[in-house]
This record gives C-alpha cells, structure tokens and sequence, in this order.
C-alpha cells in the first residue's frame, strides 16, 4: 500500500514536472567534452615518462569536462541559472585509498535581472567572470583548449588569479552599438574556493565596435592581495569577423601582482599573448581552427617562456550535437633542457 | 615522432577532402518565424517546382531563432514576423553582419476565442489588459462571470514580441499566460477550453476547405472604445490598417542576397508568390513594401 502511494505521488510528480517545464521558459542542456589523448612525443616536459615508470600514462580516455545547465526564464525581465560542472576531484575515501572520481560542483548559480537600467543586465549569484568570456566566445573551442588567460596556470603551472567564475555581481550593458561596457565586483577567490579575505576583486571592462565586424577590447581587474600589495590584470584583445566565415582574434594579458618577487627580489610581470583563427566551411558541419599562444610566466626570466600551438578541424558527420574534434597540441619551451612536447587529441564534443 | 605528425596530417587532410567537396553544393536554408513556415514552405515547394536545380531547407523554431541563425550564419534567410530587437542589431554588428530585410507578406494577428465564449469584439486596451493579467474575468469585458484562461506563444516567437510591444504596451504578460510552442498549439488549447484566449497568425485559422476552423471564433478588434471594432478576416480593414493587429512578416538576409537568394525573394514578392500568399489567408504587399523590397535587392 505504502509503494502504490508512493508510485503515485511519484507518477504525478512527474507529471506536475513535464508540466511546468512545458509552460514556463525553463530548459535543461548539458554538454560534454571526452578526449582520447595520445602522446606523440616521448621525451619533452609533458610526454616523457618518469623514470622507472615503464608502464607511464602515453594514451587515455577522459571527460575533461561535463556540464550540466538548468534555466529557467521567469520573466522578459528575470532568469536564473545553475550549472553544475563536472572534474576530476583529487580526494582519498575513508580507507585512504585514492579516490577521483568526477565530481559535480556549482559553477553558476545566479539571477539575472535585464533592462533595470536600459539595455543592460544584472547578474548576481556565481557568475562568469568578465575577464575571459568575450575572448571565449570567439575562439569558441573551449572543448578543445582553454583560452589563453583562463588556461595559464594549466600550462605554465603560474597562478594568475584568473578564473571563469565567481561569487559577486555584475552588470553589462551597452550605450549603443558601438560602445559596450562591463564591471564586476566578486570575492576574487573563484568558484572552487569561498572568501578567504576582506578584499574584492573589481573588475572593469570596455568593449568598442567601431566597424561592424572589428571589436577592441579593454580590461582591467584589482584585487588588494594583503595589507600592503595589491594585484592587477591588465588585458587586451581584438576581434576580427568582417570576412564571412572567418573569425580571427588577439588576447593579450599583463598579471601585475606586488608579491611577485624573484629571488633577488627584483619584482617581475607576468603576460601572455594568443592569436587564434577559425573558418568554417559550411555552418554546423565542418570549420578548422589555430592557435598560437606565447607564455611568459617571469619576465625577469629568459628561460621560462613556453609556446603553444594548437590546430584542427571540428566536424559534425551526424548532427551538430555530436562533434569530432582532432587537434594537436604542440609545445616548445625556451629552456634548452625541456624537450618539445607533440599531443594529439581526438575530441568528442557532445551537447543535448 | 615525424612519422606520427605526418600520419595525423595525411589522416585530417583526407577525412576534410570529402567534407569540403560537399560544402560546394548550396542549399539555400530559411529559418525562423512559426508564423511564416507553413507559408514559406509552401513558397519554396513551388520555387522548387519551377527552378527544379535549386534546393531549399525552411524550418521554424521561432523568429528569435532566425535572427539568431542568421547572425551566427547557419542560414541565408531568416523569416521573422517582428522587428530585430535591439540586443539582435547589436550582435549582428559585432560579428559584421548587415541586415537587409524584405516583407513578403502581411499577417493580421488573430485574437481567438471557443466559439461557446459569447464575446464578439475587444478593444486594444482591453486586450492589453487581459494578456498583462489585470483583468481575469470574462465578466469585466462584457463576456460571462468566468475566468480567463490566456494561450499566448513562448519569448523566442515574433508573434511573442509582437502582441508585447503593440498590444500590452512593452509590459509583461502575466505569469498565468500558458506558453505553447506554436500557433497550433494554442488553438488546440482555445479548441478545447471555453474560458481560453489565444493569438494566432491569421494563416492558421482556416481548415482545408477555407472555412474557420470548426469550434473557433475570431474576435473584432477596436482601435479605442469609440472606434468601430474589424476582423482580421476582412482583407480591406487590414490592408487599410483599420484592423489594428496587423504585422508585416519579414524577410533578412546578410548583406546584399546572393543572386539564388534574390531570385527566391523575387519569386515570393512577385505576383506568383503573392497569389500563393493570398491563398494561403495572409494579405498581400503593397506598393511601399514592394518598392523597399526592390531597393534592397540592389
């Protein structure tokens, strides 16, 4: 008696949920990045196994990411987001064996509140940063490689204090179609961590189309690091779409933190350059891209610098929610002791 | 490792040979307003049949999805019964596309109701006030002490926007609206509640014989409460624009059409594509829309 009861509420339940999915604006997506990875190099920084590892990881499988986004539109004026994300989690179970599985964590959880003030939107809750969003956008192939800020410290091992999330409020807006602007005010500690400190993160943006086809972009961010240092991210870029078909961009960012000292206590920058392009061939079934990005982790060092070239093609034999996206990823460092690392990936990119 | 770079270049070169061959063959593809598809497919079947060498894809989905893929190039034309909204002339001009739109057709926007419901005509201001949820009951506009029941169309649909900006003077809608997913939807909703109101393109209202659909009735609409009240079935009061909920239905293309996309175009506004217009029970261009459509196509 107890489970038909149950069964029931269950069933309507349900049904209740198809119902107001049906009629309110809410939507579900998710989307997933699987790789198959194979070194093709066996000697450079990344590729080459360690020492007395005959059996060292050249080729797998992995879910480098799996999204899964819920929003529901209440209004013209109102919406709400949460997106839970998916990663690899270093943990240990009870019995202090390994455990890494890929775990869920909340990457957006906001409101967004549209035209309070004309032609803007407010954001408030964990929300996309402004600092790499735009350039995102139109690389468009986070399935493939993080943009050039966002996947810094994946590359270089560097902390820049760059993340594609956090905990604040933002406002975006544009005064006509050639001016748009951005400014943003969060913990600064990301969304995998909560506030550590009583400093914000102010972040500011403008965003200029003088030709329709042509944007320029200027970014900055501040964050007080402690009592007497602070940070800053200056940032650049430029976006060509004027050729049909063609999308053609240039990030350029400058991390200035005070407590970036080297040994000898001279304080150095850190910055990067990135230049990608990508064609498409015919829309939703088949576009090639590349990428060039330039690392400098300590400026006040010659030996550090690490160049990464990306390039491959994006094809949807079947439909576009299942693509196939081989690329290779290929890395030379400017100390003569790092051997240049050659990775190709055969990407599936699916989103349903 | 050379060995390794020159297998995945040879492999990528070859799996993308077959692939851009195939990128040659043109479609022309039409995306957009779920007003406009029924009309716009039947206009490309009949193109088809006349220049049997070009192909056409038409498919709905909305007018906001139109624009969309337009600006996003995934189609040539995008079929749209409302304006660019300001956000859609925005993208567009970021990512360099310049639109040019052509009306094909004029649509006068129905209000309908079960053909139980005994109201004969609204006015703009009481529609205004039923879709914004500030009257609820029948009652209030002279119809019987019950509940109004609204059956409108999601945001991503022209005719959405449309009725928002003409009719509720850029206000919300109430929460209680039921958004459904296309014109036949919401008359299957007004088919089978008494109470129910809805909007639809004026196309939808006629079964196979031309007739209005068994079990529906099709409001007149005042312009103010002095002003007589006309149906959007009298092909006079919408061309003259007495009937106030009539809309042009848009065309856009990116930039200048290529000389296949300006053919179709030419086709629909010509006279051939207006009989089929017509007959279809949405109302022929005038002499301005045809003029600007012409100045467009140069």
């Amino acid at each position: 008696m107890k489970n038909k009861i149950l069964r029931i509420a269950l069933a309507l339940g349900f049904i209740i949920l198809c119902q107001a999915a049906l009629l309110a604006q809410q939507t579900f997506t998710t989307t997933i990045y699987l790789d198959y990875t194979y070194f093709l190099t066996n000697k450079g920084w990344i590729t080459a196994p360690p020492p007395g590892n005959p059996s060292f990881m050249n080729n797998f499988f992995t879910f480098r990411r799996a999204y899964f986004r819920y929003e529901n539109k209440i209004s013209d004026n109102l919406k709400f987001r949460l997106t839970y994300d998916a990663d690899y989690v270093k943990a240990v179970d009870a019995s202090g064996k390994k455990d890494d599985k890929l775990r869920p964590f909340i990457k957006h959880l906001n409101f967004e509140w549209s035209n309070l003030i004309p032609n803007s939107s407010i954001k408030v809750g964990m929300t996309d940063t402004l600092t790499f969003k735009l350039a995102e956008d139109k690389w468009g192939y986070r399935s493939v490689a993080k943009t050039l800020t966002d996947g810094y410290k994946d590359v270089t091992g560097t902390e820049i204090d760059a993340s594609s999330a956090d905990l604040g409020a933002s406002i975006n807006g544009s005064i006509s179609k050639q001016i748009r602007y951005g400014f943003m005010v969060t913990n600064g500690a990301g969304y995998s961590h909560p506030e550590g400190d009583k400093f914000k993160k102010f972040m500011a943006q403008i965003h200029l189309i003088p030709i329709a086809g042509f944007s320029l972009v200027g970014y900055v961010d501040y964050e007080k690091q402690d009592s007497s240092n602070k940070a800053f991210t200056y940032k650049a870029d430029a976006f060509l779409e004027m050729v049909k078909n063609l999308v053609i961009g240039v990030e350029y960012f400058v991390y200035d933190n005070d407590k970036n000292l080297a040994a000898d206590l001279r304080h150095y920058d850190i910055s990067g350059l990135s230049l990608f392009g990508r064609f498409t061939f015919k829309p939703d079934v088949l576009s090639i891209f590349a990428r060039f990005d330039r690392y400098e982790p300590n400026s006040k060092n010659a030996n550090d610098q690490v160049s990464l070239i990306i390039a491959g093609f994006d094809w949807a034999p079947l439909h576009k929610s299942l693509r196939i996206q081989p690329n290779i990823l290929y890395y030379t460092y400017a100390d003569p002791a790092k051997k240049d690392d050659a990775i190709f990936n055969l990407t599936f990119f699916l989103s349903f | 490792m050379k060995k390794w770079l020159s297998i995945a270049v040879i492999g990528l070169s070859l799996a993308l040979i077959p692939q851009m061959s195939l990128a040659q063959k043109k479609m022309i593809q039409v995306k957009g307003s779920d007003t406009m598809v029924n009309l716009v497919q039947i206009l490309a079947e009949e193109y088809m049949a006349r220049s049997p060498k070009q192909a056409l894809a038409v498919l709905g989905g909305g007018s906001g999805t139109g624009v969309s893929a337009l600006i996003n190039g995934t189609c040539d034309i995008a079929d749209h019964s409302r304006e660019w909204k300001q956000k859609e002339i925005e993208q567009a001009w970021e990512k360099g596309v310049k639109p040019r739109f052509f009306i094909i057709a004029v649509d006068g926007l129905s209000i309908i109701v079960n053909e139980r419901n005994p109201i004969e005509k609204l006015t703009m201001a009481e529609l205004g006030a039923i879709y914004r949820g500030e009257v609820k009951n029948w009652k209030v506009v002279g119809g019987p002490d019950k509940p109004i029941s609204l059956y409108g169309r999601q945001s991503n649909s022209g005719t959405y926007v449309f009725m928002q900006e003409h009719v509720l003077g850029n206000k919300n809608y109430s929460m209680d609206m039921k958004e459904m997913n296309g014109n036949a939807q919401i008359i299957e909703g007004i088919l089978q509640d008494e109470n129910g109101v809805g909007y639809v393109g004026v196309g939808y209202l006629f079964d196979s014989s031309g007739n209005v659909r068994k079990g529906l009735k099709v409001l007149k609409v005042a312009k103010d409460a002095n002003s007589p009240a006309y149906s959007p079935l009298d092909k006079t009061s919408v061309d003259s624009g007495r009937y106030p909920v009539a809309r042009p239905l848009f065309q856009a293309t990116n930039g200048k059409p290529s000389p296949a996309v300006a053919d179709f175009i030419m086709f629909e506004t010509g006279p051939e594509g207006q009989k089929i217009v017509e007959r279809e029970g949405f109302f022929t261009i005038g002499a301005a829309h045809r003029e600007s459509n012409e100045k467009n196509l140069r």
